[in-house]
């Protein structure tokens, strides 16, 4: 199999994979929209192979080391947006964490002192 | 200190079902004017059940507080400075470990220390000079106990001894910007230094350390690489910050 067609068949898969996910609410669409990209970047690179033969020659690398390069720029931007992204989800759920705990606690104060009971007994 | 002020003890207390009887006893001889606080982080055995029936029999005010899942140590303090800014009406707020390695009759020197001084951030130090005797923690911790003294005395143009002491006492200043932002984890040298960069006042006195009743620290031989790189970094990124405490 040619490195070409290779490039092809990842591409279309990367696609429909991309779109069962979003369709399945499971990717959101801004994600999405960057994954899409990077279908359309290996669809357009099987189709017309010369694409990555005159980069090359531009950039004046060779073939494979060319190929590494962009790929590993690419697997590198999205790990690091994902962590800075986890950082902020991390952030989130820590004070959500909180929130639901104060509000427990006051919940269990409101219904002791409803209950005419002492406001901090009883259980969570 | 007027009488009429009250401050806050917050105990973090994970998986601590055994000590925390011996802790919140050993509390009860504080005036009144303290109030407790367990905030159980998402404990997995009775820390829940333990702390609410000590909240039925306990002198002074005990409050607990149940995080659903486990959040670190930071977290649980975080959400004692919290509690505190949503209650109000809270002067100092002291963390006081749930482990059973602090001493509670030296926190009325911790307030009475931060009160003389005007501190904002008053620390119970093992390594101070009368401090001898008592716990001080593997030599290896030491180690690195006394490197992160020196970065941060460095750093900061301030004589610390102790950075690594969970026994603290936060003023208004101190605690209300800690409810906003607090490290997740290890948070104690980074918040030190924190405050010393953005000007709040920090001080320390001498305490004596118990070993620990029950349970584990959470700082274990394998986590201490990350743990080192990991408070270094903190320190070294917070000098790039503007600074940021609220003027308040």
């Amino acid at each position: 199999m040619t490195a070409e067609r290779l490039m092809f068949l990842g591409g279309v898969s990367v696609f429909l994979l991309t779109l069962y996910w979003v369709r399945s609410r499971r990717l959101r669409e801004r994600y999405a929209i960057a994954w899409l990209a990077v279908a359309t970047l290996l669809l357009l690179c099987g189709i017309f192979p010369t694409i990555i033969m005159r980069l090359a020659q531009w950039a004046h690398l060779s073939y494979s080391a060319a190929v590494l390069f962009v790929a590993l720029t690419a697997v590198y931007w999205f790990a690091f947006l994902v962590t800075v992204s986890l950082t902020r989800q991390h952030r989130q759920s820590t004070r959500l964490l909180q929130e639901v705990a104060l509000l427990r606690h006051r919940l269990a104060q409101m219904e002791n002192r409803l209950a005419g009971g002492d406001p901090e007994a009883g259980g969570p | 200190m007027s009488s009429e002020d009250r401050h806050l003890i917050v105990i973090p207390a994970y998986n601590e079902q055994d000590s925390l009887p011996g802790v919140i006893a050993s509390l009860q001889v504080l005036p009144s004017g303290f109030e407790l606080l367990i905030v159980n982080d998402g404990s997995t055995d009775a820390t829940s059940r333990v702390a609410h029936a000590l909240a039925a029999t306990s002198r002074l005010p005990l409050h607990v507080v149940d995080l659903p899942l486990n959040g670190g140590i930071g977290v649980a303090v975080q959400t004692g400075y919290l509690f505190a800014a949503q209650a109000g009406g809270f002067r100092f707020v002291i963390q006081f470990d749930g482990d059973g390695q602090h001493d509670a009759t030296a926190i009325l020197a911790l307030v009475h220390e931060a009160n003389r001084a005007n501190l904002d951030l008053c620390i119970g130090s093992r390594f101070l000079g009368a401090s001898v005797g008592g716990f001080r923690s593997s030599r290896l911790r030491r180690v690195g106990i006394g490197f992160l003294s020196r970065l941060i005395s460095l750093l900061g143009h301030t004589r610390v001894t102790d950075p690594t002491s969970g026994f603290r006492c936060a003023g208004p200043r101190a605690w209300r910007d800690f409810a906003v932002r607090y490290p997740d984890d290890y948070p104690e040298p980074e918040s030190l230094y924190w405050c010393i960069r953005n000007r709040l006042r920090v001080g320390e006195i001498a305490v004596t350390m118990f070993e620990r009743h029950a349970g584990r620290s959470s700082i274990r031989a394998l986590r201490s690489v990350y743990y080192m790189l990991k408070v270094t970094l903190a320190i070294t990124v917070d000098l790039l910050r503007p600074k940021e405490v609220s003027q308040s």
